[in-house]
């Protein structure tokens, strides 16, 4: 009984998770705002893909990520719709894991990357797709990105076998690159566009 | 220590703050305009410090001069070099830079003796025996140490024999590897040794703090000892995995207790000198004169401290001096290489060599492009790091501390920098940083129940947005504010932390932060920017003194005491959780170090141990069948219990994670109920709000409007005013003339009466005058018939006188008459007043007439 306020902290924050993907989608059909989350090994490169894609700059020299780190940004789609992605772009670092519940909850879109130079992180992406599927929200966005698409010289993940591994758990894949900014804008253009939109979302739902 | 090798002009370029950190571009400004507010408060701080050093020299002399004079005492017998260091006499401050040099061919020294030791490593046997005869010795010690522990100049006498010991090992160890030195060990301990005078010459390895400082450094020690028994344990527990690494004074984990102990007695040693030189009193008396000016102290260190004793102070808050193991250090690095070589210890290998790889990776991403993190400081920060999860495996290495160890390395030398490391993260942060970061999960949930107490509003407000404080404090807490806060801000909070020594700090500076800028996120309109807006408002929190200040003097009611009381209360829930993902996650944690394993639950590992032998026994179990077919029958009996062991342990626990999850799915259902009804309440409040709003507007409007037609009505009242002015203008005058013409009508109608008057008159006096005209008539008539008479009687003479006589008379008298007739009918209407003039007279005149005719 002792843990029971505790407990209810807890559940209110995955019940704001869910408050805040369900807002994602019952807003208003014109603007979209979503949770994502980047998951995936230490050193793989989610920092630099989020500074590259909101800031459209590429330190190769960033700093190590402690906890997580929040960055917002907003795009425009052909038909006129905006997404707000609000970004939580967790630690990599195995022990981590263990605070990753906390964003990963609610998230309507989870990022999850590997670097192609990486069998271990393609492994660790494998566990992180494994987890979202026990733990994630059921509904969740996913999608899978080998990133450091650059150093092909040094590719140790073949390309097919992340095709496959994406396909095999219904997930979008994609190879890109933070250094060359290649695919970037495509990775979240792309992840805009499989959002649930509230005009379909809408008929599911009884009228409140 | 590496910040003072770099010029001031080289660390204050303008995208860098004055300890050599990048700013962010958008603080650039800000910080600019804080530079001379820093200078202002470090030259106050200063000055307070000196004060208070002076203050309390006198009596820190006293300590310090008959340390001194203790030290060689038992420390000259052992003559070992390194050893020769602490002896140096570590004086004043102007002093250092001439001991520098020379410190640094000491320390030189202990790099020549890991070398030796490594080689004396290859000759097994001798080791052995020396390893014996070590623990021997060592128990020896330690026993009669107990025993006389409480005479304390026998423990000194023990010190000095355990030293002489050591030496003596250390002196035949030397001894040995001069014999069996082969010319190829000779060329690579040179090679070594002077990669290792490379980096000696960018900093020194050890250094004492300042004499002026060894006070606070024994009163911070005295805290220390306290903690150093728990430390103990931890290291016993752990112990077996620095087992038998080869070297001549730390042969086991044992050893190292011993030696810990017995570094930890010395300096109780010399606290009990320094206090029965004053006063012949017991033990307990030692602490008294420190109470008297450490709140003196606290006040200074909320104040800040002053750049130049920062390092210096951070080491005596954490009581490194007291903590310092003689050549923990470098044994512990000596060790990482041996294991490197030769990896028989496979457990602690293959997590070490993953802490490797995260440390690898990590380095040139901590403080990346810091001037002072050039090639030989990344090298330090290497080893402190490596030499840290080794010292404590059960943590090993985690990102974040790396940061740490950074930020160390740039104030003090790299041994310092690691005891303070090892001080604060044993002792301060213990279960932290561990594999399953229990203890930073559980502040996190303390950190809640506290905002919940501090700030109801905000935290409703940001449960509103969806946002849930431990996403933002988590990294905080993790960091301990690195790269959240401005530096400034960061070192002011690090002072008090590390002066407190507990994480109230924290929780203080986080509540404070909240309580700066939750009145700024109240006006967010979704997560998103609420979390952009408070990282951007933290990222540029220059005021240093007000956020310490806020957080040390408003949050006085957290305290260390309430923080275990509510940790007690939620470390629980977070063990459940632990235990759910340690359980699904098992398959996945097979690299997992037993050490963490131990620490995540108790239960957890020995269900593991029995599911691997049970694998184990399936695996065995067709091989078996295969050699006997009787024991099938045991097999499968066997197997059906193997089945239902697991089966009942993994229901119960299912069990219990399914309750839990329905536990958790009631409550959130309940929370969700009522977050609903308040938003249901509020939206209603919103409509009423809404409505009451229109309603005033329209009362407004028609006000507005009345206040118009009020106007009109005046402006209109007004006209008439005017017009009824005008109109009773022209009444007046309208009267005045009717008033006029009535006088003028009656002046008229006077004088028509008046006229009329005349006329009557006149008309009198001609109807008089006609009838005297008739009268006149019939006179002349009355006469003319006389006349005829007269006449016919003149036919006689007498007659004919007469008669001529009386002709003459009547034609007089008819001349008048005509006359006056035709007079008379010519001016009948007008010449009235003529006729009335003329007319008395006429008669007069016709009188002479009449007169004359007679």
């Amino acid at each position: 009984m002792g843990c029971g306020s505790s407990r209810l902290d807890r559940t209110s924050g995955r019940l704001n998770g869910l408050n805040n993907s369900e807002n994602a989608s019952a807003h208003d059909a014109k603007n979209l705002r979503v949770k994502l989350v980047l998951l995936g090994d230490s050193g793989v490169g989610k920092s630099c893909i989020v500074l590259r894609f909101v800031r459209g700059q590429f330190d190769p020299t960033s700093k190590v990520t402690v906890g997580a780190s929040f960055l917002s940004q907003t795009i425009a789609l052909q038909d006129s719709t905006t997404v707000k992605f609000e970004i939580w772009d967790t630690a990599g670092q195995e022990r981590y894991a263990a605070l990753a519940p906390l964003y990963y909850r609610g998230a309507g879109v989870a990022v999850i990357v590997y670097d192609i130079t990486s069998p271990e992180s393609f492994t660790k992406a494998q566990y992180w797709v494994k987890e979202l599927q026990k733990h994630g929200s059921p509904d969740i966005v996913m999608a899978l990105v080998g990133n450091k698409a650059d150093l092909h010289e040094k590719r140790e993940v073949p390309a097919q076998d992340g095709i496959d591994y994406a396909e095999k758990n219904g997930m979008f894949f994609i190879e890109t690159s933070a250094k060359t900014a290649d695919n970037i804008n495509e990775l979240f253009e792309e992840i805009a566009k499989r959002l649930p939109r509230p005009s379909q979302v809408q008929p599911s739902q009884p009228a409140s | 220590m590496l910040l003072s090798l770099l010029s001031r002009r080289s660390l204050e370029v303008d995208s860098r703050d004055s300890y050599g950190f990048a700013l962010r571009p958008q603080h650039i400004q800000r910080y600019r305009e804080y530079i001379p507010i820093y200078k202002e408060e470090e030259a106050e701080r200063l000055e307070k410090w000196k004060i208070f050093l002076e203050q309390h020299q006198k009596p820190a002399q006293a300590c310090f001069s008959k340390e001194e004079d203790e030290t060689p005492e038992f420390k000259h017998k052992g003559s070992s070099e390194e050893e020769h260091k602490e002896i140096l006499p570590v004086g004043a401050t102007e002093l250092k830079e001439e001991t520098s040099s020379k410190e640094e061919d000491k320390a030189s020294l202990p790099a020549v003796a890991t070398v030796l030791k490594e080689e004396v490593s290859l000759e097994e046997e001798c080791k052995e025996t020396l390893q014996i005869e070590a623990i021997k010795s060592k128990k020896e010690t330690a026993s009669d140490e107990e025993i006389k522990e409480t005479s304390r100049a026998g423990a000194s006498e023990l010190k000095e024999e355990f030293i002489s010991e050591t030496s003596e090992e250390g002196d035949a160890s030397r001894g040995k590897s001069d014999f069996a030195g082969s010319t190829e060990s000779e060329t690579k301990r040179e090679a070594q040794l002077s990669e290792e005078r490379k980096t000696c010459k960018v900093q020194k390895r050890w250094a004492q703090t300042r004499p002026s400082l060894h006070f606070i450094e024994k009163m911070m020690g005295l805290r220390v000892k306290k903690g150093k028994n728990t430390k103990d344990e931890k290291v016993n527990g752990s112990g077996d995995r620095f087992v038998s690494i080869k070297e001549a004074e730390h042969l086991s984990g044992e050893s190292e207790d011993v030696l810990e102990e017995v570094c930890v007695n010395e300096m109780s040693a010399n606290n009990m000198n320094a206090s029965k030189g004053e006063s012949d009193l017991g033990d307990g008396t030692s602490q008294e004169p420190f109470f008297s000016w450490k709140q003196e102290l606290e006040n200074l260190v909320h104040g800040g401290l002053p750049k130049d004793l920062r390092g210096e102070l951070w080491q005596a808050f954490v009581g490194v001096k007291a903590r310092r193991v003689e050549r923990y250090y470098q044994d512990l690095l000596a060790e990482e290489t041996n294991d490197g070589e030769n990896n028989y210890q496979n457990s602690s290998s293959s997590s070490a060599s993953k802490w490797r790889r995260q440390i690898e990776k990590d380095i040139p991403r901590t403080f990346p492009a810091h001037p002072a993190l050039n090639e030989d400081g990344r090298d330090s920060l290497r080893r402190l790091l490596i030499a840290y999860a080794r010292h404590n495996p059960s943590v090993g290495y985690c990102q974040a501390m790396n940061f740490f160890a950074g930020l160390l390395l740039l104030l003090m030398p790299e041994e310092n920098a690691f005891w303070t490391l090892v001080g604060f993260l044993d002792d301060y942060f213990d279960g932290y940083y561990t594999e399953e970061m229990i203890e930073s999960q559980v502040d996190q949930l303390v950190f809640e129940e506290l905002m919940h107490e501090r700030f109801p509003k905000l935290v409703h407000h940001l449960d509103y947005l969806g946002v849930q404080v431990a996403w933002i404090s988590g990294p905080w807490f993790l960091s301990i504010f690195i790269n959240m806060l401005p530096w400034e801000s960061v070192l002011r909070v690090w002072d008090v932390l590390l002066f407190e020594g507990s994480r109230v700090m924290l929780f203080r500076t986080a509540l404070a932060l909240m309580e700066l800028y939750g009145p700024a996120l109240v006006t967010s309109k979704d997560a998103g920017d609420a979390i952009t807006l408070l990282q951007s408002l933290i990222g540029s929190t220059f005021d240093s003194s007000q956020l310490v200040l806020t957080a040390c003097m408003g949050f006085l009611a957290v305290t260390e005491t309430r923080l275990q009381e509510l940790r007690e209360k939620h470390r629980p829930s977070v063990l459940v959780v632990v235990e759910e993902r340690s359980k699904t996650g098992q398959d996945w944690k097979d690299t997992k170090g037993v050490a963490t394993k131990l620490y995540s639950f108790k239960h957890n590992p020995r269900s593991l141990v029995e599911e691997k032998s049970i694998a184990e026994g399936l695996e065995d179990a067709p091989d078996l069948r295969d050699h006997s077919s009787n024991l099938d029958e045991l097999f499968s009996g066997l197997n059906s219990e193997i089945d239902s062991l697991p089966d009942l342990q993994e229901q119960v626990i299912w069990l219990k994670v399914e309750l839990c999850r329905l536990l958790e799915e009631k409550r959130s259902a309940i929370l969700r109920a009522e977050e609903l009804e308040t938003a249901l309440m509020e939206m209603v409040k919103q409509d009423n709000r809404r409505l009451l709003t229109a309603r005033i507007e329209q009362l407004e409007q028609e006000v507005a409007e009345l206040r118009q037609a009020l106007s009109d009505k005046k402006e209109q009242e007004s006209a008439m005013l005017k017009v009824l002015m005008r109109v009773e203008q022209d009444q007046r005058i309208t009267e005045d003339a009717r008033r006029r013409s009535e006088q003028e009508a009656a002046s008229r109608r006077h004088a028509l009466t008046v006229l009329q008057e005349k006329y009557d008159e006149a008309m009198a006096s001609l109807a008089q005058m006609e009838n005297r005209v008739i009268m006149a008539e019939s006179l002349l008539e009355a006469t003319k018939q006389y006349e005829s008479g007269q006449a016919k009687a003149l036919s006689s003479p007498r007659s004919s006188r007469s008669q001529g006589s009386s002709q003459d008379s009547p034609r007089k008298r008819t001349g008048i008459l005509s006359f006056g007739l035709g007079w008379r009918d010519r001016n009948r209407s007008k010449a009235i007043f003529d006729e009335s003039v003329d007319n008395p007279c006429s008669p007069g005149r016709e009188t002479s007439n009449q007169e004359k005719e007679q």
